[in-house]
């Protein structure tokens, strides 16, 4: 756990993504306005708001799925939209949400379809070692051979987890990385995120709950109403006033350690 | 029973499949101590039958090219129901289903009608045409659910088949017959003629599922999923299409609609050696060929007529199919 | 099975009907006058008497009069009525005899045909009731597994006489029945004299060849090289009349597919094709699959010259038996003007020389 207030700070000069002047509107309303925000290499940033403040579309925006209206964003320095699909996707990696199984692949199959970027048309042995590496470092090697439809909602988000490292990209996108979940699972996934992935890669989550990303998180973005509000100086971000008006609602803060625990008043 | 096992069995069992069925045949036939006294003879280890003349032609001239035809026509029905389940994600889907077949059996129709456009060309235009009807119509809003995607192929197929009976009956005197040959399948009319007319599409259809099988498995966990590794979902599909629409709208032009090769065949291939398409398209292939060929032999030994492949695949393949549905062992969750 | 309903007849009965005659002159001559008509003008027989026949579904139609109207969606049973003279009392026709083979026989049979004024409403595989019912026929003669459409029409009460051809008994059966409900019966018994006669001639002429053992035919039909017919069909009967035995005889359907190599087994001496667009014996000698077969490798492949005069389902029967026999049996035939005879035996069926006259290019080859 780091120290509170002494969030890592890399001395790269390029940022790992940089989002600039986005803005996005859906039939003719709003969703994204005016967003900026940079994130530095090596971080575990989380992307806190309620629901309907945009987060999703920010996301969708940031991998390329959706395109803004006006604005860029840009990752390690290049604009995101010019590049390929196979060149993004090895800048890039994301987990979609609520992913649904048809077949039973077996996890290995699974995660080696993360070296779909680097592969040709059949994956070689070095992309199998890669499968493999990406198991172990999440621990997951047991379960190669296993029907992934037959593991449960914490071991499927793991062998996905681990499909993103076999990407091997340099910025990983989470949406909702714990929503289906256990509190136990939860707590293991990030815990396993940020130990073993950062800082060899940056990583930005959107998390519903304010504890689990206080708990696991080095850095934070608030989104409300489309945009994001900074974060006043000498504010920590579980500060209770702060909380409060991002969530527009009144919210208690219990010190726990260095940090706090939000709970609702 | 072990992987390795299960694996010998399905590549395995076609290649004596295929041996023995030429030596089987209808009642009033030859007998298969001819057949081996006249391979004998060829290999000069025994003498001839009497009537060697008879027997070289109808080994030669009918057996050889009809099951050779017959295990192209089956595994590439079964390799193509194979790619398109994993490309729309459906394991309902066939190119049956999807209207692919009925598509291509009216360009081969029109193109025999007219006598103006080439036949395997025509198939396969219309084919490919017939799936993305149903790919456009099955889709509401930018999803595409597996129940909309059936009965959106539902309906294309009823239509091109109305089509087609439209074009028989213009152009063909004795349109009931013709019908019947195109919508239940012809294997009778196999020659060496038609093996080299078709050979060549049912291949390239075959190479090119080949060659994709492991893209199969990036597309088949689905759109969003493709797409964060970096697999474009509808060009990917597209790519998988050309080689799918190729294998059975050939199939469908040398032999008419078959249909539940390209159904079940995938199905019994998943449950024994699981659903990796590295190792599942060449599978289908194989096992799609050699249970076409045992389908064709019983055809050909039980009657002293030719009936339509079609009603045999059907009546085997369809109870089959239900009984894995009762037993819930598809190898896939809907 | 069908029983005709009374009222269909009651009400088609106008001759029988009216009170008994007046004393009024005037009234008298009419009725002289319209009788005289009928007799002089339409020919109409005078007795109105009820005419009854058997069809080939087992049903006795029973008309009230000969009839009058006819509607008949069999091409082969068309013919009958023309040979039969009927050509005055034929209302409707099938679609198939404004068709290219057939047409220039018809429009020497009938003006009607060949100013195309005469109603085709429908054929054996397609029917329309609305044009039948609007043609107001007191006979309709369909196949008799048209089942439905027979239903609608009896139902509607047309009576309806059902054909099924099997063998060439049941020609001569349907023609003395259609000549019963026609009042005709005569000429009937005539016509089907005729066409036994000159069975006869054949079967005599194949006796007295020399080595006359049959010769194995394997009879090809125009949808493909494997369709044939087995032993209960007029073909059987075409190839046994001809001097020659069926390889496919011993199985009993109608129309069947048979197996390539069955049929390379079977290993026939003759190939009889039936009336083919597609395929012509040059076809056959030279493709590779046929060419263990005897046959082929003798040369003895023949196809029958056209539709009209090769027909099997009418009393033109025993020529195609004639040609069929002259391949079968050259020897039995040298120096004969075969020609002339089926050109002659033509036109006493049909009554007409007209229509030996179109069938000349066909029977001369």
């Amino acid at each position: 756990m780091k120290e509170p207030g002494t969030f890592p700070i890399h001395d790269s000069k390029i940022e790992a993504l940089r989002v600039w002047r986005v803005h996005f509107s859906y039939n003719g309303s709003p969703v994204l306005r005016d967003v900026n925000f940079d994130v530095k290499p090596g971080t575990f940033s989380v992307v806190l708001g309620r629901n309907g403040s945009g987060k999703s579309t920010l996301f969708r925006i940031i991998v390329g799925m959706l395109r803004p209206q006006s604005g860029t964003v840009s990752v390690f320095g290049r604009t995101f939209h010019d590049l390929s699909l196979r060149e993004r996707t090895r800048l890039l990696g994301f987990l979609p949400q609520h992913h649904h199984a048809v077949f039973p692949f077996a996890v290995e199959d699974v995660v080696l379809t993360g070296r779909a970027a680097w592969v040709g048309l059949m994956p070689k042995e070095e992309d199998r070692r890669a499968a493999l590496e990406a198991m172990e470092r999440l621990g997951i090697g047991h379960l190669r051979g296993k029907p992934y439809t037959a593991l449960s909602g914490g071991e499927q988000q793991l062998v996905l987890i681990a499909r993103v490292l076999a990407q091997n990209p340099r910025l990983l996108l989470l949406d909702e990385p714990t929503s289906h979940l256990d509190f136990v699972n939860a707590n293991r996934l990030l815990a396993l995120v940020r130990e073993s992935l950062c800082p060899h890669m940056t990583v930005v989550a959107i998390l519903h709950d304010p504890n689990l990303a206080f708990r696991h998180g080095t850095h934070f973005l608030f989104l409300v109403d489309g945009t994001i509000v900074q974060l006043p100086e000498k504010t920590p971000p579980w500060d209770r006033h702060w909380l409060s008006r991002v969530y527009g609602m009144a919210v208690e803060t219990v010190p726990y350690g260095d940090r706090a625990f939000v709970v609702p008043r | 029973m072990p992987l390795r096992i299960r694996q010998i069995l399905v590549f395995g069992l076609p290649g004596p499949l295929l041996v023995v069925s030429l030596f089987l045949g209808p009642a009033d036939s030859i007998r298969a101590l001819e057949v081996m006294q006249w391979f004998g003879a060829g290999l000069g280890v025994a003498d001839g039958p009497e009537n060697a003349e008879l027997v070289g032609a109808i080994v030669w001239d009918i057996r050889i090219p009809r099951i050779v035809l017959t295990f192209l026509v089956g595994g590439s029905l079964a390799a193509s129901g194979a790619s398109l389940q994993a490309v729309f994600r459906n394991p309902l889907v066939s190119p049956y289903i999807l209207g692919l077949s009925s598509g291509a059996a009216l360009g081969a129709a029109l193109a025999m009608a007219t006598a103006r456009l080439p036949v395997y060309p025509s198939a396969f235009f219309f084919g490919m045409f017939a799936v993305g009807c149903s790919y456009v119509l099955g889709r509401v809003g930018k999803t595409v659910s597996s129940v909309s995607l059936v009965l959106s192929g539902v309906i294309v197929s009823g239509i091109f088949t109305a089509l087609l009976t439209l074009v028989q009956f213009l152009t063909d005197p004795f349109k009931l017959q013709t019908i019947v040959h195109w919508t239940m399948g012809n294997l009778h009319n196999a020659d060496w003629k038609k093996l080299r007319d078709s050979w060549p599409f049912l291949m390239a259809g075959f190479v090119g599922l080949f060659l994709l099988r492991w893209r199969m498995n990036v597309l088949a966990l689905g759109d969003q999923e493709a797409w964060a590794v970096g697999v474009h979902p509808e060009r990917e599909k597209i790519l998988i299409l050309i080689p799918a629409s190729l294998s059975a709208s050939a199939s469908v032009a040398a032999a008419g609609v078959i249909g539940m090769v390209g159904l079940v065949v995938p199905h019994m291939v998943r449950m024994m050696l699981g659903p990796d398409h590295r190792l599942g398209i060449p599978a289908c292939f194989a096992f799609g060929g050699g249970f076409l060929v045992l389908v064709d032999d019983l055809s050909r030994v039980l009657t002293a007529f030719e009936l339509p492949i079609g009603i045999f695949t059907t009546l085997v393949g369809g109870p089959f199919f239900i009984y894995l549905l009762r037993r819930s062992r598809l190898g896939w969750e809907a | 099975m069908i029983v005709k309903q009374p009222d269909t007849i009651t009400t088609r009965s106008r001759l029988g009907r009216g009170g008994p005659p007046s004393d009024r002159p005037w009234l008298w001559a009419a009725v002289a006058a319209a009788v005289l008509a009928l007799v002089l003008g339409l020919q109409r027989p005078v007795a109105a008497a009820p005419v009854q026949a058997e069809d080939f579904r087992g049903t006795t139609i029973v008309l009230p009069q000969p009839a009058q109207r006819i509607v008949c969606l069999i091409e082969s049973a068309l013919s009958g009525l023309y040979m039969l003279g009927l050509k005055d009392r034929i209302v409707g026709v099938p679609a198939s005899v404004y068709k290219e083979s057939l047409r220039p026989y018809y429009e020497a049979l009938d003006d009607r045909i060949r100013s195309r004024t005469l109603p085709a409403p429908g054929n054996w595989d397609f029917i329309n009731m609305e044009s039948i019912a609007a043609l107001k026929p007191d006979l309709v003669v369909l196949w008799a597994h048209q089942t439905e459409a027979v239903e609608v029409l009896e139902r509607r009460g047309f009576p309806v006489f059902g054909v099924f051809l099997q063998r060439f008994d049941d020609v001569h059966r349907e023609i003395r029945a259609l000549g019963r409900l026609a009042g005709v019966e005569e000429k009937a018994q005539t016509l089907i004299g005729l066409a036994m006669e000159e069975r006869q001639w054949v079967r005599d002429r194949v006796r007295s060849s020399p080595g006359a053992n049959a010769p194995s035919v394997y009879f090809m039909w125009a949808q493909g090289d494997l369709e044939t017919s087995g032993g209960t069909s007029t073909v059987n009967e075409l190839i046994e009349e001809a001097g020659g035995r069926n390889v496919f005889g011993h199985l009993t359907q109608e129309h069947l597919v048979v197996h390539w190599e069955s049929l390379l087994k079977a290993d026939p001496d003759v190939i009889v094709m039936w009336v083919n667009e597609t395929r012509d014996p040059s076809h056959v000698l030279v493709d590779p699959r046929w060419r263990s077969v005897r046959a082929v490798r003798k040369g003895r492949v023949h196809e029958l010259p056209d539709i009209f005069t090769s027909d099997l389902w009418t009393l033109k029967y025993p020529l195609a038996v004639l040609t069929v026999a002259s391949w079968l049996h050259p020897d039995a035939f040298v120096d004969m003007d075969l020609t002339a005879r089926k050109m002659s035996f033509l036109e006493k069926l049909y009554g007409s020389s007209a229509v030996a006259r179109v069938a000349a290019r066909a029977i001369a080859n």
